[in-house]
């Protein structure tokens, strides 16, 4: 309950729009008991008394009536609505600025999926629930109370007639619902399991091909279908049952009141008019009857949209500003790690005292196999996770204590993984730097590379990429993403892995731009390619979250040790076959 | 429109169920018209307080509901076995004919747009079903009975009653223009925004690399803000069109009725029961649908591009097809030749331009070029995936054209770069390309393909599900057990195209050596991105824009000194520089 008084919370700076449409609300669900009363009017009154003129009044009324009830349920459904968009408004507005605070971590942790889903389905949910569950819950609860009193003030027996109905009514509902929502849920599953099957097996056509299996997936596909098409006719069936007796229930409780109804008119205790106001007014009893009971479904499914909703809201980012943070204006580029512990998750540390200093304008490789911490240990330079112990520092001082802002300002990352957006290509150059020149723009791409490719293009820089754009290869994006970081112009800069994917021609031309680009800068390069990293001032060496050696190629390729091994490896074929020919 | 013929050419096999359908349509609309006229049976012997049977009142008016539901129920059912049929029909249809097409149309469409053929396009043809062909009967049916029924009462009271009609109309198509628009506005909106956000949210990372959160936020409320901005406009559309729509059809008509009504009941010329019948049909059975069958026309316009959707790839023609009396490729030994092959993807331009290359059983080939050479190409003629436009290729002097396409894809195995493992457990994906392999020769693939250890350690070992419930392999695993998966399939013929992402020098040794078991005594062609695997091969082909530039073995082709010989030096360039600046390097060589 307490996610309700939250969610009021939401509703409160609009207080005068709310109390407005439950004003409105409440005259609005009152207008459709009045038709009925007007044509018991004419029935028992005008017409015995042969009133002419009271008819004119009739028309006129109905009319003034409609009139008033279009105007209000105008208003009252545009309040409605304005009042559902703006929560969702507010809702996501608070969600989206929310989750870009949050840190990293939280991101790892948590499938971007799942993370729409609150920020679309879930509030989308609550929105529904706002303008739609909650207020027809209101209108159904005051047009049953309504109808039951004029019911009742008419003939209470009849009135007891009608009513006594309603719980055959409800209680068949319940008994079939309690089935048919389990199979929805059901056949959702299915559904997606459809889709599951459908999505990966399009996505690794090539394999099915190539291993001639293309009957056999149709076969498997089928089945899945075959099993929605189970749970469907279920589904149906069941739905079409409750219907069907709800229906009869209907026609009995209808059919009771006509004929004891006809029964008191020809006693005299009843008007004609009076039994067909009657029988009008009891069709508006059993469905809001239904929906009313029904309402706590959609109250505990609203629940868990909001809990979702508000889980989010209420993650604690783990990197948030000192009080006291200072912005580091321009930075040397100075970088001190002091006895660093840091694990993703505490108990499973990944880089274990880790003590380095690098002087500004150094260039630094880190190399060590998969899982040693090398992306984790630039991770923590940029700020991404804050350390467990230890300290890093940068030209002196603690990252902690820094505007997280005007530190990333001057770091530029290459990332393993090149992530662009679904823009021009000059705006994904400039996405790190909005107010660039184009002179500046054409620069970045000529030292990734690129232009003469961007060039060729039907559209040049302003080709779109992504969904609706062009499709860029791995080492394009790559080549994107060095281009985008350089035109930052980073004090420090950080090229994790950042040309692995380059055939050794393209990565001959983008090395020379980066080598050039190092110039001057701090730099951390990860790379797995031994090729790249020699021309580091130092090497970094780790292994099981540890530096375990630290010095020029030269030196470390003397020492036995993991870089050693690792240069070995690498040329260890190659190598046999050169002294071969060498040899020839 | 010949979508809809074609439509009705396929569904044309359920005519006897269709018939059934419209039968019981027609009983179900007959069976909504009685109870106005028992109201007026009722009224009128109540108000001259004759005799009037009301046991034979409440008979009827449950009876009519049982006999309703009763048919509503079949009616019910047989539309939805219907719509469920045609539409697993359509996706077997589809599924099964997407599967026949080659990989070329798999690359230009989008995965998410044939899904959606499969899903969406085919659920649409529901609304052609049920709402097109059970609303118009019934509808039809409906209208035509009650303005029959209410001109037979009374003529001149049932055309003041509906003189509102023609403004009911015209209210509604007023408005359902910019109903349209808008809704289609909003579609478009929520589909940037998610979108946008479904991008924001997976780059975070570079988001916050170049700090950028604020812009980003500021960027989401302009979009939000603009939704919130056309769903408000949507609603004060629609609920403009029906309040008005109510207005007229419910307030002056109504009032019409009772106005003009009234006083023929005065002047004896109508029964009140009489008035209070027109009074029920004219509110509840003209308007609903007389909007249904104005919307008919959108519900046609929309399945027609679903309808659309789905006969263009069904029409889609497979590129390489059995001949008609294609033999089963016999057992091969591995000899390749490729006789003056050309290729285009694309009429009028070449991409593979005259290629000879002879490769004998148990070698192994390696292609070399810059992207866009042809060597995947190369490779994917091999396969079948595509026939040769010019010369032929041949597997032990077959032309692969005239043989079965099953049985060259059978003795030709693949390994590609980007690994594609199924979402079931690991066994499944060993033996998917043998599904009768026992437990033993799994585990010898397995073991052969250096991962048989990592797979044993798990708790649940081969029946461990990988993908999306449950473990995630590191890029190294999976790409051994495509190799575990290959060897199982023992093909003759081997296609592997090497892995440029970077792993470990210790995950990549475990490939190598798979790869070098996976590889004895095959016939095998590389598409070789790293020098080191390039050296052992027998025969190193160089291809440059379709041809081929130079072709032998590693050393014959470092004698040439032509172009592989500038990209062998490329590589090692660093490191040949790196080893004369420091003599601990030679002297650490030298140990080996």
């Amino acid at each position: 309950m307490g996610q309700f008084g939250r969610l009021l919370g939401y509703l409160k700076p609009y207080r005068v729009r709310v109390s407005m449409a439950v004003f409105l609300l409440l005259c609005n669900s009152l207008t459709p008991i009045a038709v009925p009363k007007i044509v018991q009017y004419v029935i028992d009154d005008v017409i015995p008394h042969k009133r002419y003129a009271a008819l004119n009044t009739v028309f006129f009324m109905i009319v003034a009536l409609y009139l008033a009830r279009g105007i209000m349920s105008f208003c009252l459904n545009y309040l409605i609505g304005w009042l559902g968009q703006r929560i969702v408004f507010d809702l996501r507005f608070q969600s989206y600025r929310h989750l870009n605070r949050l840190s990293l971590s939280y991101y790892d942790t948590r499938q971007t999926g799942k993370i729409m889903a609150r920020l679309m389905g879930d509030i989308d949910f609550i929105q529904q629930m706002v303008s739609g569950g909650f207020v027809q819950f209101l209108a159904d609860l005051f047009s049953e109370f309504a109808v039951l009193v004029v019911l009742f003030r008419m003939q209470p027996r009849l009135g007891l007639i009608a009513v006594c109905v309603i719980p055959f009514y409800v209680l068949n509902y319940k008994m079939f619902i309690k089935h048919i929502r389990p199979l929805s849920e059901q056949l959702r599953e299915k559904w997606d399991l459809m889709l599951g099957v459908l999505q990966e097996k399009l996505a690794g056509i090539s394999v099915v091909k190539a291993f001639v299996r293309e009957e056999y997936e149709t076969d498997r596909f089928m089945d899945t279908v075959r099993e929605n098409f189970d749970i469907g006719m279920t589904q149906m069936r069941l739905n079409r049952k409750l219907s069907a007796y709800a229906q009869i229930i209907r026609a009995l409780g209808t059919g009771m009141v006509l004929w004891y109804g006809g029964i008191l008119v020809l006693h005299r205790h009843l008007l004609v008019g009076e039994l067909l106001a009657f029988n009008a007014l009891i069709a508006q009893l059993y469905d809001p009857a239904v929906r009313v009971v029904d309402f706590n479904v959609t109250l505990q499914w609203t629940a868990s949209a909001m809990e979702r909703v508000f889980e989010t809201l209420d993650t604690r980012p783990e990197i948030v500003d000192a009080q006291n943070a200072v912005t580091i204006k321009s930075m040397q580029g100075a970088v001190e790690l002091e006895a660093v512990r840091f694990g993703y998750d505490r108990d499973q540390p990944v880089l274990r005292d880790v003590t380095l200093r690098v002087k500004p304008g150094e260039i630094i490789a880190i190399v060590g196999p998969s899982g040693a911490g090398k992306t984790t240990l630039v991770n923590l330079i940029a700020r991404f996770y804050d350390v467990n112990s230890g300290r890093v520092l940068i030209d002196g001082v603690d990252l902690r204590n820094v505007r997280l802002e005007s530190v990333r300002r001057q770091i530029g990352i290459v990332s393993q993984e090149s992530l662009l957006f679904s823009v021009s290509l000059r705006e994904n150059i400039k996405y790190g730097f909005h107010d660039a020149t184009d002179d500046q723009i054409l620069q970045a791409a000529k030292n990734a590379d690129l232009h003469n490719f961007i060039l060729n293009l039907p559209y040049g820089y302003d080709t779109k990429i992504g969904e609706d754009g062009i499709k860029l290869s791995v080492g394009q994006k790559q080549r994107m993403s060095i281009a985008r970081a350089t035109l930052t112009n980073p004090r420090i800069l950080i090229l994790d892995d950042a040309t692995s994917a380059l055939d050794s021609k393209t990565e001959a031309n983008v090395q020379a731009a980066l080598e050039r680009l190092m110039k001057g800068r701090t730099c951390f390069v990860i790379a797995h390619r031994l090729s790249t990293i020699m021309n580091a001032d130092r090497i970094v060496v780790m292994d099981g979250g540890r530096i375990v050696d630290v010095g020029t190629h030269a030196e470390l390729v003397a020492r036995t040790g993991v870089y050693q091994n690792l240069y070995n490896e690498q040329y260890k074929s190659a190598q046999t076959h050169e002294f071969e020919s060498l040899f020839a | 429109m010949g979508n809809f013929v074609r439509f009705l050419r396929e569904i044309r096999q359920y005519a006897r169920l269709m018939a059934v359908i419209a039968f019981l349509t027609v009983i179900n609309s007959a069976l909504t018209l009685p109870p106005p006229m028992i109201l007026r049976y009722l009224t009128d012997h109540l108000m001259q307080r004759t005799s009037v049977n009301l046991p034979g009142v409440f008979t009827l008016i449950t009876g009519i509901a049982i006999g309703s539901s009763f048919v509503g129920y079949w009616l019910t059912y047989s539309i939805t076995l219907l719509g469920q049929r045609f539409k697993q029909d359509m996706r077997r249809k589809l599924y099964a004919h997407m599967q026949t097409l080659s990989l070329g149309f798999f690359e230009k469409s989008q995965t998410g747009k044939l899904m959606s053929n499969i899903t969406n396009d085919v659920a649409s043809l529901d609304q052609l079903i049920g709402g097109g062909f059970v609303n118009v009967i019934q509808d039809t049916v409906m209208l035509t009975a009650v303005l029959f029924i209410v001109f037979n009462i009374h003529a001149k009271l049932a055309l003041i009653a509906l003189a509102v009609y023609p403004l009911y109309i015209l209210n509604y198509l007023a408005f359902i223009g910019r109903i349209k628009k808008t809704s289609s506005d909003v579609r478009d909106q929520r589909e940037v925004l998610y979108g946008d956000l479904q991008e924001k949210l997976a780059g975070v990372q570079v988001v916050r690399s170049y700090a950028k959160e604020r812009y980003e936020v500021r960027q989401f409320v302009g979009e939000t803000r603009n939704l919130l901005g056309l769903n408000v406009r949507m609603t004060s559309l629609s609920t403009g069109l029906w309040t008005i729509a109510e207005f007229i059809g419910s307030g002056c008509g109504t009032g019409l009725l009772l106005w003009y009504g009234g006083k023929l009941v005065i002047n004896g010329e109508l029964s009140a029961g009489s008035l209070m019948a027109f009074y029920g049909y004219i509110s509840g059975y003209i308007y609903a649908p007389t909007v249904r069958m104005i919307q008919l026309n959108d519900q046609i316009a929309r399945t027609n591009t679903a309808l659309g959707r789905i006969f263009y790839t069904l029409d889609t023609k497979p590129n390489v097809n059995d001949k008609p009396d294609a033999l089963v490729l016999p057992d091969v030994r591995g000899d390749v030749r490729y006789e003056g092959v050309w290729f285009e993807y694309e009429t009028g331009q070449p991409v593979i331009k005259g290629v000879d290359l002879d490769v004998k059983a148990g070698q192994m080939v390696a292609f070399v070029g810059q992207s866009g050479s042809g060597k995947t190409t190369m490779v994917n003629l091999l396969q079948r995936h595509y026939d040769v436009t010019g010369g032929r290729l041949t597997i032990d002097g077959h032309d692969i054209r005239d043989v079965q396409l099953k049985s060259v894809r059978q003795q030709v195995g693949v390994v590609i770069q980007e690994t594609t493992l199924f979402n079931t457990t690991i066994r499944e994906n060993i033996r998917y390309g043998r599904l009768d392999a026992t437990q033993e020769e799994i585990q010898a693939a397995a073991e052969a393909a250096n991962i048989a250890h990592v797979i044993e350690a798990l708790p649940r070992g081969y029946d461990t599900r990988i993908g999306e419930h449950g473990i995630k392999l590191s890029g190294g695993e999976k790409q051994r057990i495509a190799i575990a998966r290959a060897i199982l399939s023992d093909p003759r013929i081997l296609i592997l195209d090497e892995a440029t992402s970077s792993l470990d020098s210790e995950t990549e040794g475990l490939i190598q050596e798979a790869l070098d078991r996976l590889l004895v005594g095959r016939t095998s062609f590389i598409v070789a991105h790293r020098l080191s695997t390039i050296v052992k091969a027998d025969k190193i082909v160089v291809m440059e824009r379709g041809v081929i530039r130079e072709s032998g073995s590693h050393h014959e082709l470092l004698a040439a000194d032509g172009i592989y010989a500038g990209l062998y030096n490329q590589q090692f360039k660093v490191a040949l520089e790196g080893q004369a600046e420091s003599p601990q390097a030679i002297a650490a060589r030298a140990e080996l």
